[in-house]
């Protein structure tokens, strides 16, 4: 519609009229928009709330009038940004193989027409600070379109809780993923560290684990990133001195012992590594902030610290102090509060667990075998402890907490066979249970932590075809009992110490789990059971804990269900409990002890 | 010897305006590469409309605000050209005016047909800038999983954006960076004095 703002017989418009801008009528900046009041609307609260508005009224004739409106200033903010350049991130590497790259990321539906993906979105950390690089993490595409850009394909589809884990990571500089055992912490970390080496933001990272796992290590890479090749830190001092100076290496394997080792080598380095990351599984390895271990880990020259784990607390907050002295040094303070303490570190870890994520897994059936003690076991027990008691009383001050150990750690192996005859109600009720185990086809681990119970347990289960797995079957031959007890299907049982077995592998494939005895902290049991518990299982797991009747095994259960109740309340907010664990008060307390006034102090 | 054609990377605009009762209009640019990678994002203040701008403009100020105002604003402030811009409100569509790429409308899944009329009964309806013009009839179309429309005048828009899709890989989510925008808007609205 076009008019003159001089015409004078507009009774009937109402609409915007555009005009140009004419003469002088208007203080700048100009005014582009004026609308021509009809009489008929040239009420007085119109008219007044015009002018309130800041609009102009412009006598423009007889009969209607013109309003000329300010323009509206728009200010606006502006964020540049550097484009991506994948893959050319400065490291060849090689294509990843068709296979995988036929499993990329494809929606399954069977609706011809492409659909939409599902969506993960990157999230700034809270330790980001300046706008624009908020803005740039949570401006980047959803996860699954990164991946699916870099051609970086999978060779199983990953959980959308695993997506969500890679994009935790992948942003931060300081992480603990904290999933509980068999959520897939390891293929999460792997993807999220194979991105940043694509993009070019990683080009030398390490990883270090127990010993035990850098060959699981080694073949999980191998099948989540194939294309990154791996260098494992080992053989004699000159070796590793080689290995650590070699330049373009994407990514070095090396264990807690031989970086602890290795220490000496690194400060001959005239220009030792700086690492685009460091990586530690099992990271409850570094709790004690003051041991060997961790500070040969804090002193790695790195840009981002992550660290994965299944059990950041196993005793007291302590432990989680002792993580964050190399993620953030002195962000934690071991005086905290356990609730403050999850308060203060909830951007920086991650923790899920099986019912939260997992719905559809199948479920663990946790089932606490109480059993009595065998006559002949329980005239050993009454005597082993009354001797000992008697024994510790008489040391009065000079008794010490080493005193206590020893008398526990007694009475445990009575719990589990009798010294005299051999006779052990755990072991009536294990046998029992690996006869139908058996005759189904099915399979079981037993746990222990004494590898002379392991011993005595493969000697009396021998027509199970028991496989051993504990610290003294070496290293490099683990790998093959683990494929034997899979493959084989002679073989019902594999006995494994907590200490060799209760990390890193993957037993999905048997269907029972026994603890033959506790360990000192349930974090460690959960670790054990979870070899089985975890993703690709294909059916229910049975738990069996033994625990014997008012013995030392059911007084040690009551502290270890404290310490549960410490980890839900840093990690769920729930309230505190009353003690944080297995204290030096509670170990002499087993045996209604009083703490020397020496030690107390 | 001839020289080789330097071919231009492909670059998608996605504007939207995001209305705050609180504190009114916040605009939102985002440039993305054909991998969805961000290029460049900008965002106004925001924009809120007095009592006698809402009486001028009536039942024609969200088109003005939307598309003129704000959306030619952001479009100005923007360095890299884009050969596509899409939308996710019809108001916004008004730009179409002031620009020569083309202008799409982003539907939300369920919303829209492949052709024909505009949606019917409950749906909400838009009226598009230019004042007093008639409301548009629609051309629907999808490009991978998106619905997609533009205004019938301006049917030719169709082919390109086609044209345009084909850089993009075949299941990009065009509704996806405006929850991006959203996000970066209220990021930058925390972090405002």
């Amino acid at each position: 519609m076009n008019r003159s703002a001089g015409e004078n017989s507009l009774p009937t418009c109402t609409g915007t009229l555009r005009v140009p801008i004419v003469g002088s009528w208007f203080a700048s900046p100009p005014p582009k928009v004026m609308r021509i009041v009809p009489a008929a609307e040239r009420r007085p609260q119109v008219l007044k709330s015009l002018v309130v508005g800041r609009g102009s009224l412009v006598e423009v004739g007889p009969q209607p009038m013109a309003v000329a409106v300010p323009r509206f200033r728009v200010s606006v903010r502006s964020f540049r940004f550097t484009e991506a350049s994948l893959p050319d991130g400065g490291i060849e590497l090689p294509t990843p193989s068709p296979s995988l790259v036929n499993n990329r990321l494809r929606p399954t539906t069977h609706d011809p027409r492409p659909t939409k993906t599902s969506v993960t979105r990157i999230k700034s950390p809270g330790d980001v600070i300046k706008l624009e690089d908020r803005l740039d993490y949570l401006l980047q595409p959803p996860l699954e379109s990164i991946l699916a850009e870099g051609a970086l394909g999978f060779p199983a589809r990953p959980f959308a809780y695993q997506f969500e884990g890679m994009a935790f990571l992948y942003p931060r500089h300081a992480a603990i993923l904290a999933d509980e055992m068999g959520l897939g912490k390891t293929m999460q970390a792997i993807t999220a560290l194979r991105l940043l080496v694509h993009r070019g933001e990683v080009r030398c990272a390490l990883l270090i684990c127990p010993k035990s796992l850098v060959s699981n290590w080694e073949r999980e890479f191998r099948h989540w990133a194939p294309e990154l090749p791996v260098t494992v830190i080992e053989g004699d001092q000159a070796r590793r001195a080689w290995q650590w100076r070699l330049p373009d290496v994407p990514l070095r394997i090396a264990n807690y012992e031989i970086l602890v080792r290795d220490r000496e080598i690194f400060q001959s380095l005239e220009a030792p590594p700086c690492f685009d990351l460091v990586l530690l599984d099992e990271s409850q390895r570094i709790k004690n902030r003051h041991g060997a271990t961790s500070q040969a880990v804090r002193s790695l020259a790195r840009r981002r610290s992550w660290a994965l784990t299944g059990t950041p607390v196993e005793n007291s907050t302590e432990d989680l102090v002792g993580i964050f002295e190399f993620l953030a040094p002195g962000f934690l303070s071991p005086d905290l509060k356990p609730r403050k303490l999850g308060r203060m570190v909830g951007d920086y870890v991650l923790r899920r667990t099986k019912d939260q994520v997992l719905g559809d897994l199948p479920p663990l059936l946790v089932q606490d075998e109480t059993l009595d003690l065998t006559p002949p076991q329980r005239a050993s027990y009454r005597l082993a402890e009354d001797e000992g008691v008697v024994h510790l009383s008489e040391l009065g001050s000079a008794v010490s907490i080493q005193h206590v150990f020893e008398l526990v750690i007694r009475l445990k192996q009575i719990c589990n066979f009798d010294p005299a005859t051999g006779e052990s109600a755990k072991f009536e009720r294990l046998e029992a249970d690996l006869e139908e185990i058996a005759a189904s086809g099915r399979k079981a681990i037993v746990f222990s932590q004494w590898v002379a119970t392991l011993k005595r347990l493969a000697e009396r289960l021998r027509r199970f075809g028991p496989l051993e797995y504990h610290g003294q079957i070496p290293p490099p031959q683990r790998d093959a009992v683990v494929r034997r007890f899979r493959e084989d299907d002679s073989r019902h049982v594999i006995l494994m110490s907590y200490g060799a077995g209760g990390v890193g592998l993957n037993l999905q494939f048997a269907h029972y789990v026994f603890l033959f005895d506790r360990w000192w902290n349930p974090a460690v049991e959960d670790q054990a059971i979870n070899r089985a518990h975890r993703i690709g299982v294909s059916g229910p797991v049975h738990v069996t804990r033994f625990l014997t009747l008012d013995t030392i095994e059911e007084r040690i259960d009551h502290i270890l269900q404290e310490k549960r109740d410490l980890f839900n309340t840093i990690f769920s907010g729930t309230t505190a409990p009353k003690k944080l664990g297995l204290t030096q008060d509670d170990l002499f307390r087993l045996f209604q002890l009083p703490r020397p006034a020496d030690k107390a102090a | 010897m001839s020289i080789p054609e330097v071919k231009k990377t492909p670059v998608f605009g996605f504007l939207t305006v995001i209305a705050d009762p609180q504190h009114g209009l916040f605009g939102g640019y985002l440039l993305l590469n054909r991998l969805g990678r961000p290029l460049e994002f900008h965002c106004t203040a925001p924009v809120k409309p007095n009592r006698a701008q809402e009486i001028l403009y009536g039942p024609t100020l969200d088109a003005f605000l939307y598309g003129e105002q704000i959306g030619q604003t952001l479009l100005d402030h923007a360095t890299a050209q884009s050969q596509l811009l899409c939308t996710d409100q019809a108001a916004v569509m008004c730009v179409r005016q002031h620009v020569e790429i083309p202008v799409v409308l982003v539907l939300p899944d369920g919303e829209g047909a492949e052709s024909g009329a505009f949606p019917e009964n409950g749906q909400k309806t838009y009226r598009v800038d230019p004042a007093h013009a008639p409301e548009p009839h629609w051309t629907y179309f999808t490009c991978g999983p998106n619905r997609l429309a533009v205004p019938a005048e301006v049917e030719r828009d169709r082919h390109r954006v086609t044209e345009q899709w084909s850089a993009l890989p075949e299941t990009f989510d065009l509704g996806e960076p405006f929850v991006r925008i959203r996000e970066a808007i209220a990021e930058a609205q925390q972090a405002m004095p």
